[in-house]
């Protein structure tokens, strides 16, 4: 029986935590809960704890790569044999679990991303900028990686053993998602794409704005191309 | 002459003044070596301002201020970056140090929840 770990990043998702909880608690196969509240300062740790929720309450906000790192600690620590992130805010859905994890349960893939784009296309709805950003990246990455990427910026990811050890090490901050994949192929992991559909926020409100987006696309070009100048290609960086 | 008296206790300002952070421990002497050096350098240049003219002919200054301050912008750029690196790194350190805490906090409340069963 392999044990599965579901990571729940949560900043300020006291009106959302809970429904996503229940959701997991839910699903068709059995999963610990860890909830990272990233410093929250409404009741997102009370409602989780009042889940029943194992919560991680980091000190003070550190933003998203960090939190899913800190998931990630907590997954090697009790060797979990694989991870799941859900955002707190429930945009993930929990119905997609099984598909994102089979690749990982069956030892095929170390880091499996739910896009939104890939056929089947089960339709999802984004501004014209978001979408532009996507295509960029999906191109960029592709490129760099020599195979097909269709959502980098899907944060719906499940990590192998390998994936957790290896990310746990280090993950990228800021806006971690195509970076990861970036570094996930540099150190040799496995990287699959699976469809899944995704939701509008329950309530809140999403952490990318419109202003940011260019600031988002620079920055992440920039992590992207430096990273490829990095070394350990196909190595295990976590080996020290 | 009067600049060379003024540079030199300027100079010898800053050194007094490093000597006294680090005597009252606000200064850690890692930190403050840079410091004295660049002091000690400043004094003896205004002494011997000699070495900085030929050393601003030598480079093709038609200046001798033109030099001082091509020289100090260039330290200045390099010194920001030493601490944006600094910072960075402390950074880093930090989130490191949140994550241990969440980890750390999360596994005694597990123990202690453990403990208050069996009582």
């Amino acid at each position: 029986m392999k044990r599965i770990l579901a990571i729940v990043p949560a900043f300020n998702e006291g009106g959302n935590i809970k429904r996503t909880l229940e959701e997991i608690k839910g699903a068709p196969f059995l999963m610990d809960v860890v909830v990272v509240d990233d410093g929250s300062s409404d009741d997102t740790r009370r409602e989780a704890l009042a889940s029943e929720a194992s919560v991680v309450s980091l000190p003070f906000n550190l933003g998203i790569g960090a939190a899913v790192q800190t998931g990630l600690l907590y997954a090697q620590h009790y060797s979990y044999d694989a991870a799941v992130r859900v955002d707190g805010d429930g945009q993930h859905d929990i119905h997609y679990l099984e598909d994102l994890l089979r690749p990982v349960l069956n030892l095929e893939a170390d880091l499996v991303i739910g896009s939104r784009f890939i056929s089947p296309f089960l339709g999802y709805r984004s501004s014209l900028i978001r979408r532009v950003g996507i295509h960029f990246f999906a191109n960029l990455i592709s490129g760099i990686i020599h195979s097909r990427i269709t959502d980098p910026t899907s944060g719906f990811q499940a990590f192998s053993r390998r994936a957790i050890k290896v990310f746990a090490q280090s993950y990228p901050y800021d806006f971690p998602e195509p970076e990861s994949i970036v570094v996930a192929q540099r150190l040799g992991l496995r990287v699959r794409e699976v469809p899944v559909q995704m939701r509008k926020r329950l309530a809140g409100r999403t952490s990318i704005r419109y202003l940011v987006t260019f600031y988002y696309m620079v920055k992440v070009t920039f992590a992207i191309l430096i990273d490829m100048m990095k070394k350990n290609k196909g190595g295990d960086s976590s080996e020290r | 002459m009067s600049v060379k008296i003024l540079s030199s206790l300027l100079a010898l300002v800053l050194l007094a003044f490093i000597v006294e952070l680090v005597r009252r421990e606000k200064l850690t002497f890692k930190y403050a070596a840079g410091w004295l050096l660049v002091s000690c350098g400043g004094l003896l240049l205004s002494f011997f301002d000699g070495i900085l003219f030929s050393l601003s002919r030598f480079l093709g200054f038609e200046l001798l201020s033109n030099f001082i301050f091509f020289a100090m912008i260039g330290v200045f750029v390099f010194l920001s970056l030493l601490l944006t690196i600094m910072l960075c790194q402390q950074n880093i350190r930090n989130d490191r140090m949140a994550q241990k805490i969440g980890l750390l906090e999360n596994r005694l409340e597990k123990i202690e929840r453990g403990q208050g069963r069996k009582e």
